[in-house]
């Protein structure tokens, strides 16, 4: 094997390989005799075939596996030899090839920057800390309180109140035309909950049980069912039901109904919560302004190749974003071309860092030898397993098949890993703030959630993660446009705004219900983990 | 008379075990018409491969008898011939004419 080196250029190797056509003949008969073991032939014995009948036989396409496995070995022994490593995999270039001459190919390949780790211990950063109050844990119980209200019947002829449940049958229509999930019956509506669209509720204050009445309202210009926005529609409502809600007296009996011992014990789960929310919020911060630092104090040369491959991701899914929000790119083009590269730029930068930070991650875990654990792993496992309930089996399956999946989940632990090893070593003070303030989410905190989904050992990316940040990325840009489609469906309340969502969950970080949110199905996308 | 060409002289190559055998004495096997003669069978080989023939050695093959559902049956039976070829000729058996 001649192996000469045609270029080199900053990260980029070109290698032109020569492998003697003596060799080549040698791996060619080492496989035909191999085969003629195997095969099985009418007329032969098994593996009594001859060598030279294999040849005849099947030697084209043993000569194609042959000629692939002598330029992998060859390509693994240049990478071994010359110490390289790769960032993404060699192009390989074979030059045509007859059997019986030399085999002639060319390698072009990038290779990892050599990263200088910076002396940890300089770097200054401050941990957030703050006290939860107590009123707030109260203000938790209070909500949790307020979900167990138990109603009770007015009676005849009372009229419904603010905070009262009205039990209805309801009939829209615009313009005299029934509309689609314009109808349901018993409904129970909370009045003053502003589950349904503005007006709807209060138009409701004072009926009575048996009263019927017109509720015309109209629906709001970003109503989330585009060919109902903006119309008016006149909804006949039966009332069938009035309750009051009773008073919920937060004590013993209510922990128990919530399935705690008494209210002390619910208390302290509150609080364990609340405790654990606040870590999460404060290690998210501190993990952030670590990758800031390091993404502007770590500059060394990234092989192109590498962003091309994350920006087209990226790309890729914002443009699928873009298609589901239905704006149109190709109106935009003509017109606004400017508009689109700016667009470009800033997520190349924004991939640029990724990479960057990737790399960075990955050269202190190899440097200091973090290892995941099994135990861990499988951890990680079980965890995503939960995630599709249902399929769990499935998804074990898939991960006990697929040995790239599994990098994929070992990825965010190995770099965890590298966060905490290098927070570890670097200068941490500890800054008292509010409460408020730790919770108040920071400009781009879900860019960083995506930065660290982007880390792959050895810079090895694989394909599927390129949605989860690509969406985080377009969610931090424009959280005003992005509705979550699942309101769509809820057709049973025509004119009815998604409850706004469960109370304590609300107040989980942007992060964490990010998340929550691109967790379709059956795919096996990577989340953000955390610990 | 029957046999007009030499394609219908040689059938077949065989291609057994045995019959890469005689490779080492420059030999090549061949179904041949059962009414095929050895002169014939010398001649068809020199025609249709281009090759001197030395010899030819011929031998009936019997078909087999089978039974097939509970009836006795018998496979049909082939002449073989065994054909020496002279030296430096050779016949790729495997490509076919």
């Amino acid at each position: 094997m001649q192996v000469t080196e045609t270029s080199t250029e900053g990260l980029k190797r070109e290698y032109s390989v020569v492998i003697a056509a003596e060799d080549m003949a040698r791996r060619l008969d080492g496989k035909l005799q191999k085969i003629s073991l195997n095969i099985s032939m009418p007329g032969f014995r098994p593996g009594k075939v001859p060598t030279s009948l294999v040849k005849k036989i099947h030697g084209d396409s043993v000569m194609g596996e042959v000629l692939d496995e002598a330029v992998r070995e060859t390509t693994a022994q240049i990478i071994q030899d010359k110490e390289l490593r790769p960032a993404v995999q060699p192009k390989i270039e074979v030059k045509d090839f007859v059997e019986g001459s030399d085999l002639t190919y060319e390698i072009a390949l990038e290779v990892l920057p050599d990263i200088e780790l910076p002396d940890f211990s300089k770097i200054k950063m401050e941990r957030l800390v703050a006290d939860i109050p107590e009123e707030k844990i109260q203000d938790v119980i209070g909500n949790l309180a307020s979900q167990q209200t138990s109603f009770e019947d007015r009676g005849e002829g009372a009229n419904a109140e603010d905070g009262d449940a009205v039990t209805i049958d309801f009939e829209g229509s615009i313009d005299g035309q029934m509309f689609e999930g314009g109808a349901a019956k018993g409904h129970q509506l909370l009045l003053g909950a502003n589950t349904f669209i503005p007006g709807f509720e209060d138009q409701l204050l004072g009926t009575s049980v048996g009263d019927s009445r017109e509720v015309k309202v109209t629906f709001p210009e970003n109503y989330q069912a585009t060919e109902l926005a903006g119309k008016e529609a006149v909804f006949k409502v039966d009332v069938s039901a009035v309750k009051k809600p009773l008073p919920v007296e937060i004590n013993d009996d209510l922990a128990k109904k919530m399935g705690m011992e008494n209210l002390d014990a619910l208390t302290k789960a509150v609080r364990e919560q609340a405790v654990r929310e606040h870590d999460n919020v404060s290690r998210v911060r501190l993990k952030r302004s670590l990758l800031d630092i390091l993404a502007d104090t770590m500059k060394f040369e990234v092989p192109a190749a590498m962003i091309e491959m994350e920006f087209e991701q990226v790309w890729s899914q914002v443009e699928q974003d873009m298609a589901n929000q239905g704006v149109d790119t190709s109106g935009i083009d003509p017109a606004d071309d400017g508009a689109l590269d700016d667009m470009k730029t800033e997520y190349r930068e924004i991939s640029d860092r990724r990479v960057r930070l990737g790399l960075l991650l990955a050269e202190v875990g190899r440097i200091n030898n973090l290892e995941i654990m099994k135990e861990e792993l499988s951890q990680a496992l079980s965890q995503e397993a939960r995630r599709y309930p249902g399929q769990e089996r499935e998804v074990y399956e898939h991960f006990q098949k697929h040995p790239e999946a599994m990098a994929q989940l070992q990825a965010p632990l190995l770099e965890e890993k590298a966060v905490d090893f290098i927070i570890e070593l670097a200068d941490v003070s500890e800054n008292k703030i509010t409460h408020e303030e730790l919770m108040r989410p920071p400009g781009e905190d879900e860019d960083e959630k995506a930065v660290l989904e982007s880390f792959e050992k050895k810079g090895k990316k694989s394909k599927s993660d390129g949605d989860g940040k690509g969406k985080a990325k377009v969610k931090a840009k424009k959280p005003a446009s992005k509705k979550p489609v699942a309101k769509k469906s809820e057709g049973k309340k025509p004119a009815a705004k998604k409850p706004a969502a469960k109370k304590p969950a609300a107040k989980k970080s942007t992060a964490k219900k990010t998340a929550g949110k691109k967790a379709p199905a059956k795919s096996t996308k990577k989340t953000v983990k955390k610990t | 008379m029957r046999l007009a060409t030499p394609y219908d002289v040689i059938i077949a190559p065989v291609l057994t075990e045995k019959s890469t055998l005689g490779s080492e004495h420059n030999q090549v096997t061949f179904k041949v018409a059962s009414a095929a003669t050895k002169p014939m069978i010398k001649g068809a080989v020199e025609s249709l491969f281009g090759v001197k023939v030395t010899a030819v050695n011929t031998l009936r093959m019997k078909g087999k008898v089978k039974t097939f559902r509970g009836r006795i049956g018998r496979r049909a039976g082939y002449k073989k011939a065994m054909v020496t070829l002279a030296e430096g000729d050779t016949i790729d058996i495997t490509t076919g004419v």
